[in-house]
């Protein structure tokens, strides 16, 4: 069984779009990335997921129920979004007994573990913490029932670097454990770093749904080729070619495919200089944004 | 049981604010009773050379006014006033105060469902306006025994008292169901302010009116007539009906509302 299930999930918003037909699964253990520019529709998925919108069609399920149907299903769901807002005249410590209060079992060492690990002060209110404190707030909020399922939403805006890479090795080990992890952002590098399975999302629609490594095999290269005499830009009118820009005797592009068919492509010309790189997850995924345009 | 709690703990201050005020506002109406009443006669012809339809706005019945349950009647347009507008407040921010605070993605997605939250935070708005309503009651009470030039009928003081229980049940249930009806409620006093002072107003005009009966069924103001309670001992049973109605489908819709709606990001 998936641990989230969406099948042709489709919210709109009155006539402007939400999500159109978006399909993905999520399976037990795994790291799950989201990727998309703002507005794509990552922040809806997520939320349909979560039982707080409904949708117009379309079945968003974790462990194999609807949150709307079935909210005790949260139980086993911690959730992390993107901007953390809490009642402000508590204190840190009230809130997280508050949150802890819906789970029926002592969260009470987990929460001093996790507030150590991220350095947070428990005593403080609410109010008095600065953006990054209430996001660590956040992230032990989401943390301390110790969920089966954690669901982040572009979790990393509003914490410094050491933070974020103390929050990555939280979310690491809580995998570890055996969570499953399903994580939107715009930032493709802190995807890259940790998901086994990412899905593009575009203009409310999945554009793209891969495992990582595939994504990063070899059959992706980028080339950079600088050739003696002015290059013919149809000469790399084949297949498995995209993001192609020659400039008098220069040419760069990504190619996915035979990666033999490239080099005898390549040996008949009289090369000057050829830097053949392995691109990175930007770059692939700019390659399927501009395919769709 | 946790969210009621964590309500009730939030809502206690502006609830003690709010019994304080009607507390004092009936100490300060009531303070003046033994002096209107030792010159009664003077006080009954200032009243009489008003036109009877400002009497009628202002809920004075000259055949009443000297006792003190006559005189209670009269002051206590203004407490339920305050009351209906503490009532409204709770009812509209009850529930949209997560989204105002914008902390609805956090109690939402925890494993109760909707209509769980809804029940906890109504019970701890009804908690709040009884523990405000027996106070007040006893308050009231008291006061009118330091007051009282004669002995008057307990029955009939608490049969008015509770009249305030009546109306703030109804505001509080029309505030809950007005709240949902918004996407995101920006402040809530225009709207409890608006809505409880238009209908005070309307109350106001229907009973300066030719008394139609059909026009009290607007305002909850008019639902309770006191002179009538007074003359009585009774409640009006159709205008009970009706109150009772108001709050039944006011719950309903808003429990039907409230799991049909959609909680949007904050942006």
């Amino acid at each position: 069984m998936s641990i989230i299930e969406i099948n042709k999930l489709t919210k709109h918003y009155g006539r402007a779009r939400g999500i159109e037909n978006v399909s993905l699964n999520v399976e037990q253990g795994e790291i799950f990335g989201f990727i998309g520019p703002n507005g794509a529709g990552k922040s809806t998925t997520i939320r349909t997921l979560l039982g707080l919108i409904r949708p117009t069609s379309g079945i968003a399920t974790i462990f194999g129920k609807s949150c709307i149907e079935h909210p005790e299903v949260r139980m086993e769901l911690g959730y992390l979004p993107s901007e953390v807002f809490y009642y402000d005249n508590m204190r840190v410590i009230d809130l997280l007994k508050y949150s802890a209060s819906f789970y029926k079992k002592d969260c009470s060492g987990r929460i001093k573990e996790l507030a150590e690990i991220m350095d947070l002060d428990l005593k403080k209110k609410i109010d008095d913490l600065s953006f990054g404190n209430k996001k660590k707030v956040g992230i032990v909020q989401g943390l301390l029932h110790e969920p089966r399922l954690i669901i982040l939403d572009e979790p990393t805006s509003g914490l410094d670097p050491l933070m974020q890479q103390k929050f990555f090795d939280l979310i690491a080990q809580e995998n570890q454990k055996g969570a499953t992890v399903f994580f939107s952002s715009h930032i493709l590098g802190e995807v890259q770093k940790m998901c086994s399975r990412v899905a593009f999302i575009k203009e409310g629609k999945i554009i793209k749904l891969e495992k990582m490594s595939t994504l990063q095999e070899n059959s992706y290269k980028k080339f950079n080729i600088e050739t003696k005499s002015a290059i013919d830009k149809s000469a790399f009118d084949i297949g498995g070619i995209s993001k192609l820009e020659v400039k008098g005797n220069v040419a760069n592009f990504i190619f996915k495919g035979n990666i033999n068919a490239m080099m005898k492509k390549i040996a008949g010309l009289e090369l000057r200089n050829i830097s053949i790189e392995e691109p990175d997850l930007e770059e692939i995924f700019m390659h399927y944004y501009t395919k769709e345009d | 049981m946790n969210i009621y709690l964590h309500e009730i703990r939030s809502l206690r201050k502006t609830a003690v604010i709010w019994t304080c005020a009607m507390v004092a506002l009936a100490a300060m109406f009531l303070s003046i009773y033994p002096s209107m009443v030792s010159e009664a006669d003077e006080f009954k012809k200032l009243l009489g050379a008003y036109p009877p339809t400002v009497r009628a706005m202002l809920g004075i019945n000259l055949d009443y006014i000297t006792s003190i349950l006559g005189f209670y009647s009269m002051i206590f347009s203004f407490i339920m006033l305050c009351g209906a507008v503490q009532a409204m407040n709770l009812g509209v921010s009850i529930l949209s105060k997560e989204s105002r605070e914008r902390t609805a993605d956090f109690l939402l997605v925890k494993p109760v469902s909707r209509s769980k939250i809804v029940s906890a935070k109504l019970l701890a708005a009804l908690t709040i306006i009884f523990a405000t309503n027996v106070i007040f009651n006893v308050a009231s009470f008291l006061i009118a025994n330091i007051v009282k030039t004669a002995d008057y009928d307990g029955k009939l003081f608490l049969m008015v008292n509770l009249t305030l229980l009546f109306v703030q049940l109804i505001f509080l249930a029309v505030g809950v169901v007005a709240s949902v009806f918004f996407r995101k409620l920006k402040s809530v006093l225009p709207i409890s302010l608006g809505v409880v002072f238009g209908l005070y107003m309307l109350g106001a005009l229907i009973a300066v009116g030719e008394n139609d009966d059909w026009a009290r069924f607007i305002s909850p103001f008019r639902y309770f007539d006191i002179t009538y309670i007074i003359k009585n001992a009774a409640y009006e049973t159709q205008y009970l009906v009706m109150g009772a109605a108001v709050v039944a489908v006011s719950v309903v819709a808003s429990y039907i509302i409230y799991n049909r709606k959609d909680i949007h990001a904050v942006s």
